[in-house]
This record gives C-alpha cells, sequence and structure tokens, in this order.
C-alpha cells in the first residue's frame, strides 16, 4: 500500500507529532470556552455569548486576538529564558499524550514505561514555572515561582505514590496493560479497591495543573498573576494553552488509571474501534469536576498547602499502599 | 538514525559547553537540563525507555529543579567577568581533566564493545539489573543494601530538618533581640 510509507519512522513520529499538538492546542481552546461557560453558570450568568450562536465561537476570536497581540516584554529580562519558558512549559504537556491510549489499538507510542514517562514529562512543568519567574525579572514572578517550584516538588511525591497501587494491581507500567487489566463492566475498575489512592491522585493532579485551590504560583489576588504577570499575546496564550492541557492530560490520565480508559461501564455497550466515545465522556466529565472544583473551594495558605501534602496525602498513601500489598499476600486468588 | 544521534551530541556538547562557559548561574543549571535531556535521547536510542523516563524524573525533573530552587533564594546568581568562573586555577584544572581524558580513552580503546547495534551486543545491562534485583537466581543482598542506603538518605534528610528546626520563640536567626 502507498500510505505505508507513512508508517516508517521518521514520517509516522513527525505525523503522530502534528496529531498531538493539533489535538492539544484544539483542546485548550475548547477547555477556555468551557471554563468560561461553566463558571458563568455556576454563578447564574450567561458567560460569552456574543460570537457565533449561545457564544461557541469565542475560542476562534480569542485565538485571533492573542496572534495579533504584540508580544511584550520587560526591558530587564533574561531574554532567551523568557521566550523559552512557554515552551518548555508547553511541550511536555504535549508529549504525554503519545502514550495515552484513546481505544482499542489506538494509541500511538505504547511504550512499556509510559507511567513513568508520564511522571517524567509532568516533573519537567516545573522548570518551565521557574524559567518564567525567573526569566522576567519581576518580584511578582520570582514569588509565583518560588511557590510554584515548592509545591510541585512536595506534590510530585503523593502523585508517584498514588500509582504504585495500580501498578501493584495491574502488573505493568504500559497504559494499555493497565486499560486491558481493567475490561469486563465498572466494577472491575480500579478506582473501587484503589479509592484512597484515587482521592489522592485526584488531588495532587490538582495541585500538578495548578488548579484552583492550588493556584498559588498564579494567586491572582495576591500576587497579580505570579510567575506569568510579564507575559502577553502568544506567549501567554502558550502559557494558557499549557495550562488547560494538562488539566485535559491529568484527567485522561486519571480515567486511564482509575477509570477503565476507554473500557465500556456495562459490557453490551461496547462500541468496539468508537469505544474513544467512552474514553472522552470521562474525561470530560473529570474535567468538568475540576471547575465545579475552582467555583467551589478557595485558595489553600501556604502551610496549609505543605500539611496537606505531607502530613496527610502521603501517609494516607503508603498506609493504602501496606493494604494492597497485604491484601495481594493474603488473598492471592482475588487478584 | 544518524541524524539524530548528530543532533543529540551537538545538543549535549553545546549544553555542556554552556554549563561550565555561562556566566549565571541560573543559565549553567537550564543548559545542564539541557544536556541531561540529550543524555537522555542517547538512552532512547540505545533502546533503553525506561533508563531514560528515570533520566529525565531524576536529573531534569528533580535535580535541576532542586538546584534551580536553591538559586533563586541567592542574592546574585551572576558573574560580571569571564575571569571570575575561568581564572582560578587554571593548570591543575587543565592537568586533571588532561589525566582524566587519557584514561577514558585508555579505556574506551581496550574494552571488547561486542558491537555497535542496539539490542545486538552483550546484555550485561540486563544482567546486572537482575543481579541488583535478586531475580534469576541472582543472591538478594544487593537490593537489600540499595534499599538500606536509602533509608540511610531518608535518615539524614530527616535529622538536617530536626537540625536546622527553629523552636518557637527561639529569635536568634533573625538576628532580633529578646
Amino acid at each position: 500500500m502507498s500510505l505505508d510509507i507513512l508508517n516508517q519512522e521518521p514520517f509516522r513520529f513527525l505525523l503522530s507529532f502534528g496529531a498531538i499538538l493539533f489535538l492539544v492546542l484544539n483542546l485548550a481552546a475548547v477547555f477556555t470556552m468551557a471554563e468560561r461557560k461553566v463558571s458563568a453558570y455556576i454563578h447564574l450568568r450567561f458567560g460569552p455569548n456574543r460570537v457565533g450562536p449561545r457564544g461557541l465561537l469565542q475560542p476562534a476570536a480569542d485565538v485571533f486576538k492573542l496572534f495579533s497581540k504584540e508580544n511584550l516584554a520587560p526591558s530587564r529580562a533574561d531574554i532567551w529564558v523568557f521566550l523559552a519558558a512557554p515552551i518548555a512549559m508547553f511541550l511536555p504537556a504535549a508529549l504525554v499524550w503519545l502514550v495515552v491510549p484513546f481505544a482499542p489499538n489506538a494509541v500511538i507510542a505504547d511504550l512499556n514505561v509510559a507511567i513513568v514517562f508520564f511522571i517524567a514529562m509532568t516533573s519537567i512543568g516545573a522548570l518551565g514555572l521557574i524559567m518564567a519567574g525567573y526569566g522576567s525579572r519581576s518580584n511578582f514572578s520570582l514569588l509565583g515561582a518560588l511557590r510554584g517550584a515548592a509545591q510541585m516538588i512536595s506534590y510530585e511525591v503523593p502523585l508517584i505514590l498514588s500509582l504504585l497501587g495500580v501498578i501493584m494491581l495491574s502488573g505493568s507500567l504500559s497504559l494499555v496493560d493497565v486499560v486491558n487489566a481493567q475490561a469486563g463492566g465498572f466494577w472491575h475498575w480500579y478506582f473501587l479497591p484503589q479509592l484512597p489512592m484515587f482521592v489522592v491522585f485526584y488531588i495532587a493532579g490538582l495541585a500538578e495543573a495548578r488548579r484552583v485551590p492550588f493556584d498559588l504560583p498564579e494567586g491572582e489576588s495576591e500576587i497579580v498573576g505570579g510567575f506569568m504577570v510579564e507575559y502577553s499575546g502568544m506567549t501567554w496564550g502558550l502559557i494558557q494553552a499549557a495550562e488547560f492541557a494538562s488539566m485535559g492530560l491529568i484527567s485522561a490520565i486519571t480515567v486511564t488509571l482509575f477509570f477503565g480508559g476507554w473500557q465500556p461501564p456495562f459490557e453490551f455497550l461496547d462500541l468496539g474501534n468508537f469505544n474513544w466515545v467512552w474514553f472522552g465522556f470521562k474525561t470530560a466529565l473529570l474535567v468538568f469536576t475540576f471547575q465545579w472544583v475552582r467555583w467551589s473551594v478557595p485558595r489553600l495558605r501556604m502551610d496549609q498547602l505543605m500539611d496537606l501534602g505531607w502530613k496527610i496525602l502521603v501517609p494516607a498513601c503508603l498506609i493504602w499502599l501496606f493494604v494492597t500489598a497485604g491484601a495481594m499476600l493474603l488473598f492471592p486468588s482475588v487478584f | 538514525m544518524v541524524i539524530a544521534f548528530v543532533f543529540l551530541a551537538s545538543m549535549t556538547l553545546i549544553c555542556s559547553l554552556g554549563v561550565v562557559l555561562s556566566r549565571s548561574i541560573i543559565h549553567s543549571a537550564l543548559f545542564m537540563s539541557g544536556a541531561f535531556l540529550g543524555i537522555a535521547g542517547f538512552y532512547i536510542m540505545l533502546n533503553a525507555p525506561a533508563l531514560a523516563a528515570f533520566q529525565v524524573l531524576i536529573y531534569v525533573g528533580a535535580v535541576t529543579v532542586v538546584i534551580l530552587f536553591g538559586i533563586m533564594f541567592t542574592q546574585k546568581p551572576q558573574a560580571k567577568h569571564y575571569r571570575t568562573i575561568i581564572s582560578r586555577q587554571l593548570w591543575p584544572g587543565f592537568f586533571v581533566a588532561l589525566g582524566v581524558g587519557a584514561f577514558l580513552a585508555y579505556i574506551v580503546t581496550i574494552q571488547d564493545w561486542a558491537g555497535n547495534e542496539p539490542g545486538n551486543g552483550l546484555r550485561s545491562v540486563e544482567a546486572f539489573g537482575e543481579n541488583l534485583l535478586g531475580v534469576n537466581g541472582a543472591p538478594p543482598i544487593f537490593g537489600l543494601l540499595f534499599e538500606v542506603a536509602s533509608v540511610l538518605l531518608l535518615v539524614a534528610v530527616i535529622a538536617a530538618i530536626v537540625v536546622s528546626r527553629r523552636r518557637v520563640g527561639d529569635g536568634v536567626d533573625r538576628g532580633v533581640e529578646e
């Protein structure tokens, strides 16, 4: 077949990379729209309602506005670090989508260490945040970056620990294997035996995506935008895209690890190759809960943040890790 | 394959040079993360994606971030002149570098590398990993030693926290008179 050339190495990589960029950028636009609409309905407002039917074309107008704005940089900024920071924030969030299984056989790279790859890429996000905060040469930015670095270093620990239960149950680091191990109805999904781990992962994921109870690096009412205060135009747009992409990513990974990925809730609802509908539905539902939390919960203080991470989430993870290991030793027939 | 190698090699070399030649210590740390990423790319080319992922996780995501986090607390992380960063102990450094280079060159030339294609050479890394984890008949003592070492590190970290902890009403640390 003539299309086989697209499955050869340089083309396959370029094609999948392009597809991922297309997906992530559009996802960011759609999530921006969803964020504004959900917040509006929670506030009993209408939200954006001028561009297109019910304001649905607002993202297109936003993108056009961002592209036509001037990119300003502070005159004393460290210009290379300043300009590289949005890329360093966006690329890791985009690259992890390479290993997410969307449907049966629909995964771009079935890595056998996909979960480690996800953790590694998440940990680079803190680097981009520090680059943005330092490169701007502004005190607000530096404060935001310091807060962000402390937060992301701390919450990486419960994030990684909460994955261990799923890894032990499925016996694999590959996301495809994890999804396949959850086949056969929603009572086989890992959120039931790993409920505490799921809660910890969800909270730590909120913190890694810097969503609202954990938005100290941004802290609009305290440090007026934190690490991104000096950005404008499309560099700011790229940072926003990275934030929304990582929100979608955390939701997708949560769905994959704890809610069976593309597995339908009941076996008779199996859609074959169209099971990506289930994956998309569950991911969208989780993204909605992220937005719901944002408009319901106040921001944590720095000491509360550290207490929650180190004194509650980490011990909870360790305890449930021992419970899981003990259960697997005592009742090997169940697992 | 060759293009990828040239790209990764030049990225690693340029970033390594940037680490030593940059005047700003923040730039040095950022260049260092670039060099680590290049090395992770080499691991992927050598069919060891797990090693690459751990390289990125530990060196880029943890070590560099902690270094940057520490640097941001310091006052002026910028040297004014290149003399400040290169002039000290130039000749002893030169001879040490020469000695290390000669030693490495000697090791590289006498070693039998058993082919240069990924996956076809001696799988000594695999045997090494099995020995370390104590599977396939290897004694499990090395894994235990590894874990003991990591627990020791944890104890050291907790001890550092205890030693540097301020008690309420201490007031000494900021020079405040009681």
